[in-house]
């Protein structure tokens, strides 16, 4: 939601010259960790990419409504897309943090349900406080019809509204949004946690127990910061208020897709030369 | 293109503002040096200065920024800057005397890199987006070099990863008792961030004046600059942590008297509401 009020921007469609720019730019991205970490920090910056790219799509299905959805005039839950999937983002970058030892596939399975339980509980408490403490039942303004349980919305939505509560759709989309988010920001974070316990004891001759809490502590902010990034970027391809998986503005996403993905090329580029160069 | 919201109309321009923060953060920071010239710990409360200079420059920025309609609300904006600016505030720690300005070089080019893809990938299509996620990204990296640098009296990413604990009386050296192994930086990120997000958030409105925006952002820098002299307790000798608590506490009132002066001036009407008086005899 917009704090001033301003006409939301961002047209329709792809931008095929800046879109091929970016994506060289992403390659050019790689080289250079080809060049500086070998295959192995290739590898990571890849897994880093797609953990971005994860982010970047997971965050459109995430039902945001901002200020108008205070005021119980917009579907969604009522603050902005960046604050949500960083509360999302970041429960669920925590899980699969302390699931870290006990392999990749269960710190990233606990990264994903950290992120989806995380916004089924925001969601379900949002509902609570819609429907028990401000008395508005929960209708969309996109569609007619909720396309999982098939309830029609139109004679529950006030006039002048663009619908209000969060409808089934939308918590199912918060909750896969969550799931998603989570998934690749556990990702981003096992991927510079490996390139971090490799570099780190050979750079500076220490066994990997000692300096295993500076390891944990740069891929976590070098995550958190990665995570903010791609979350700010879908915000801003979305802008503003996005109902879920049946919103138009969901047809967006491939942008931010791109978008996500040349940008945590970049950072993660650089969070791997840290320890490279 | 999206419609350009006013803001306050005259006041100092931008430009003016941006080569004050940048200059006067990059000095200030580079004064924290005086550490190693001199032996002591006691000039790293410049660092506190730098990161205060940095935040009242960014503010600007996401209020030239934010005065386009981006339709995500201004935090974050501050996220991004913050987000960004930590990635490369610590590769340019690696840097050695140079750090600072590396930072602002490796800042710019990450915040060119974002700025493009927001402004023609995504399609937001606004004229000032690329300039100012660069102008934000160097902010925030400046914000981050000058907290830590105030907390640990030291610019180098080595004394940042590296500390020392008394174990049994004895100096041990330690990895987790440091700024980066004790995650201390994550608090820093937080206090960076809500101090350069919320002058503006809190300032916006059709009376919108720069001067108040302006104090405001510099009372929330030394506010947090207060939170990061008490964490410079764990790393900096008594006598250095308490000149830069001093020095971001007495830069705190005096900021603070100022922001309430300038809101009084701009408020239409304003009443001290005194507290309830218990009348005498007991209630």
């Amino acid at each position: 939601m917009s704090a001033l009020g301003g006409a939301a921007a961002g047209g329709e469609g792809i931008n095929p010259t800046a879109s091929v720019i970016g994506i060289v730019v992403l390659l050019i991205a790689l080289g250079i960790t080809f060049f500086i970490a070998s295959t192995g920090g290739t590898i990571a910056l890849i897994g880093i990419i797609i953990g971005g790219a994860l982010i970047g799509f997971g965050v459109h299905f995430v039902p945001v409504g901002g200020a108008p959805a205070a005021m119980g005039q917009a579907p969604g839950i009522a603050t902005g897309v960046a604050m949500l999937a960083a509360g999302a983002g970041l429960a669920g970058l925590f899980g699969g943090a302390w699931a870290a030892e006990l392999g990749f596939a269960v710190a990233l399975g606990a990264g994903a349900v950290g992120g989806g339980l995380m916004m089924a509980i925001t969601c379900l408490m949002v509902n609570v406080i819609y429907v028990f403490g401000m008395g508005i039942p929960s209708a969309s303004g996109k569609v007619d019809k909720d396309p999982i349980t098939g309830d029609t919305f139109p004679q529950y939505k006030s006039q002048g509204t663009e619908g209000h509560g969060l409808p089934f759709i939308s918590y199912v989309g918060g909750v896969i949004g969550g799931t998603l988010g989570g998934l690749g920001g556990t990702l981003i974070y096992l991927e510079l946690l490996g390139v971090y316990e490799a570099a780190l004891p050979i750079l500076y001759n220490v066994p990997l127990e000692e300096v295993l809490p500076v390891a944990v502590s740069l891929a976590g902010i070098f995550a958190v910061g990665m995570f903010l990034i791609n979350a700010v970027l879908t915000a801003y391809n979305i802008t503003g208020t996005i109902e879920g998986p049946h919103d138009p503005k969901f047809k967006r996403f491939p942008r931010a897709v791109i978008a996500a993905a040349v940008a945590s090329g970049v950072c993660g580029m650089v969070a791997i030369m840290v320890v490279a160069l | 293109m999206s419609v350009k919201v006013e803001v306050s109309e005259g006041g100092v321009p931008h430009d003016r503002i941006m080569a004050i923060g940048l200059v006067g953060s990059l000095v200030a920071i580079y004064l924290t040096y005086l550490n190693v010239l001199t032996g002591t710990q006691l000039f790293s409360f410049f660092g506190g200065i730098g990161a205060v200079f940095a935040i009242w420059w960014g503010t600007d920025s996401i209020k030239t920024l934010c005065s386009y309609g981006i339709g995500t609300g201004v935090p974050s904006a501050g996220m991004i800057s913050l987000g960004s600016g930590v990635i490369a505030m610590l590769l340019a720690t690696k840097m050695g005397v140079a750090s600072p300005i590396g930072a602002v070089i490796i800042a710019a080019v990450l915040g060119v890199i974002l700025g493009f893809l927001s402004d023609k990938v995504l399609n937001m299509n606004i004229p000032v987006m690329i300039r100012m996620l660069t102008e934000l990204t160097i902010a925030g990296a400046l914000i981050l070099l000058g907290f830590s640098s105030m907390a640990t009296g030291s610019f180098a990413f080595l004394d940042m990863i590296a500390g020392s604990t008394t174990f049994f009386g004895i100096e041990v050296a330690t990895y987790s008792v440091s700024l980066i192994g004790g995650s201390v930086i994550a608090v820093i990120f937080m206090l960076g961030g809500i101090a350069i997000q919320h002058p503006f958030n809190a300032c916006l409105g059709p009376n919108e004046s720069q001067d108040r925006t302006q104090m405001c952002a510099a009372e929330c820098g030394f506010l947090s600059m207060i939170a990061v002299a008490v964490m410079s307790f764990a790393f900096l000798s008594v006598g250095a942590a308490i000149l830069g608590f001093i020095v971001a506490f007495v830069g705190w009132i005096y900021t603070y008297m100022e922001y309430i002066k300038l809101s009084k001036r701009d408020a239409f009407a304003w009443l001290d509401a005194k507290p309830i008086r218990e009348p005498k005899g007991g209630a």
